[in-house]
């Protein structure tokens, strides 16, 4: 129970980090969101008023604390310029988003172990080299190329989505599902290239132990020894991969959203930091972060579940 | 006879992976001296025009010439990958070099912040960053090198904590040389075969993340060309005129894909595993 606890003291302090930072920048930001609300047009003494009443005249320190104090009891303020709830705008824009990132890391595990494995069975081999050259091609495929070539060749040349065609989850679950199906592929593909080849070596580099041996001569088939034993013991540098991996692919929807035109967080976020909104902003950030350390902390749990010797450490 | 014969597999990475990264470098170089048309000149009679003999690579929106914009619009992102990834080593040698040397508190306290900083996905940051302290190459270079600083500073501190027990660095403490001396003589370059892979692909993700930044109207502000808003502005006219944004898309396809084959090609050199 010592090691749990204690990762988890370690992980407040990280979320503590995080919104210093993000608190911190979004306050030293050039620009007045008063001035924005009001236009251009304003007197001084009208933008001065509103900057009163919305607080901005106050130090840094004491809007942090208030801030922190507020994000404690699960109160991220109003946005300055909807003059909404932040937790509730945000509620609106993030099962979106996270659906994107949930179906991009489902499609990349279901698509990378199998084809690791294949790679794996014969090193230097026909399926391995044809698996690594197609690999090395999309592993470097800048995301937003990749949306934009999928939106114009699978939507546009051969019709098999509707480009910018979105359904909302409150209309019709499948409807929603169908239109994020193809932004998610173009997430999950590079990862998918980065991830296969990661099993690949950690699958290879298993297999040359000596207990693999031990157990083949045991009489255990191929297909056995590979499921009882190289995949399990390969399992923790794998689950450390898959953890970045996963946060990789949350920056990355963040940008195919915009090139599909989803309504999800990103627009939000984007018009946040335009518009000096620092409150949405910083509320965005912290939920996005606080899902990656969620992701981390469930590699990190995952992990001494798999292999008992990490909580002695 | 026979080593020049034999198939070489990392000097194929190295040739492909140079041949890709050469041309972009060739047109960001070139674009100071010679641009085919003027890149900012809109012309109303040549909309949309697709390519042809007058305009190589056809016109956008504005009717502006497409392959001047690549050319020119290659050039940030040469610029930012290189010089982020420059700050980006600086400020990771500098914390990572600490962290591992020293042990001990500043170690925890440094690892804490940049646990912090990998905690966000890499993007988002950015977008704070370059909103503090600019839009425009000084706030992308800046903004994206503290992004990508943390990976660097764990090379260094991991690699100097393996190292800097070896008996060849305590005789070296022993007959007084400083610690500077010691980093830079006798433990940085023992850290090359791990660093040199992952600044090459560090080049690629940044020019990645500049290209998605300027896409999303956070970095390089219109109408100055870069890959990334080209494809942005592009965008709205997939259906007629795909050729606005097919160059810049291949464009940085080239580069990141030739960063990622030079990188492919130098880890097999040095015969380092990993992803």
């Amino acid at each position: 129970m010592n090691y749990f606890l204690r990762r988890i003291l370690q992980l407040i302090g990280t979320l503590f980090v995080v919104s210093l930072i993000t608190f911190a920048a979004f306050y030293i930001i050039p620009g007045d969101p008063a001035r924005v609300i009001l236009g251009p047009e304003a007197t001084e003494a009208q933008v001065e008023a509103l900057r009163e009443e919305l607080g901005l005249n106050r130090s840094m320190l004491q809007t942090f604390s208030d801030w922190l104090t507020g994000t404690l009891r699960g109160d991220l303020g109003e946005s300055l310029i909807f003059r909404q709830p932040v937790t509730d705008l945000v509620a609106q824009k993030i099962p979106v988003t996270l659906t994107i990132a949930a179906m991009s890391i489902f499609m990349t595990i279901i698509a990378a172990f199998p084809l690791g494995i294949a790679a794996a069975r014969k090193p230097g081999k026909f399926a391995d080299q044809l698996i690594s050259v197609i690999g090395h091609f999309f592993l470097a495929f800048p995301p937003i190329v990749l949306a934009l070539v999928i939106t114009l060749l699978l939507g546009l040349t051969f019709k098999l989505f509707i480009a910018g065609e979105y359904v909302s989850y409150t209309d019709s679950i499948s409807g929603f599902i169908a239109s994020l199906f193809f932004p998610s592929i173009a997430v999950a593909i590079p990862k998918i290239a980065v991830f296969q080849k990661f099993i690949r070596t950690s699958i290879i580099a298993e297999r040359s132990k000596d207990y693999v041996r031990t157990a083949k001569s045991h009489g255990l088939s191929n297909m056995m020894v590979m499921i009882r034993h190289i995949l399990p013991n390969s399992l923790v540098p794998i689950i450390t991969v898959l953890s970045i991996v996963a946060s990789e692919i949350l920056g990355g929807v963040l940008v195919v959203e915009m090139v599909f035109n989803i309504p999800g967080i990103s627009r939000l976020l984007i018009f946040g930091i335009e518009n000096r909104d620092y409150p949405l902003t910083a509320g965005i950030v912290l939920y996005l972060a606080v899902m990656t350390v969620i992701v981390y902390f469930v590699a990190d749990i995952l992990h001494s579940l798999v292999d008992p010797r990490i909580r002695l450490k | 006879m026979q080593r020049i014969i034999r198939f070489r597999n990392h000097s194929i990475f190295l040739i492909l992976g140079g041949v890709f990264v050469g041309i972009v470098l060739f047109c960001a170089l070139i674009s100071i001296i010679y641009l085919p048309d003027d890149p900012m000149a809109t012309n109303s009679m040549t909309k949309l025009a697709a390519p042809s003999a007058d305009h190589l690579f056809g016109c956008d929106h504005e009717g502006r010439d497409v392959l001047s914009r690549v050319i020119l619009g290659s050039r940030p992102t040469v610029i930012i990958s290189l010089l982020g990834i420059l700050i980006a080593l600086l400020l990771g040698m500098l914390l990572g070099s600490a962290a591992g040397y020293f042990g001990g508190a500043p170690d925890h306290f440094l690892m804490l912040i940049s646990d912090s900083i990998m905690a966000f996905p890499g993007i988002l940051l950015a977008l704070v960053f370059v909103a503090v302290i600019g839009k425009g190459l000084p706030g992308l270079i800046f903004g994206l090198g503290i992004v990508f600083a943390p990976s660097y500073a764990r090379i260094f501190r991991t690699g100097i904590r393996q190292l800097k027990d070896r008996e060849y660095i305590l005789l070296a403490r022993l007959i007084g040389v400083k610690p500077p001396r010691i980093l830079f003589v006798h433990l940085f370059p023992g850290l090359v075969p791990q660093l040199a892979p992952a600044i090459v692909v560090g080049i690629a993700n940044m020019a990645m993340a500049e290209a998605g930044l300027s896409y999303l109207g956070q970095g390089v502000q219109i109408p100055q060309p870069s890959l990334g808003n080209m494809l942005m502005e592009g965008q709205s006219y997939l259906v007629y005129a795909p050729w606005i944004i097919i160059f810049p898309s291949i464009y940085l396809l080239f580069y990141v894909l030739g960063m990622y084959f030079l990188s492919e090609g130098v880890r097999m050199k040095f015969k380092t595993g990993g992803v």
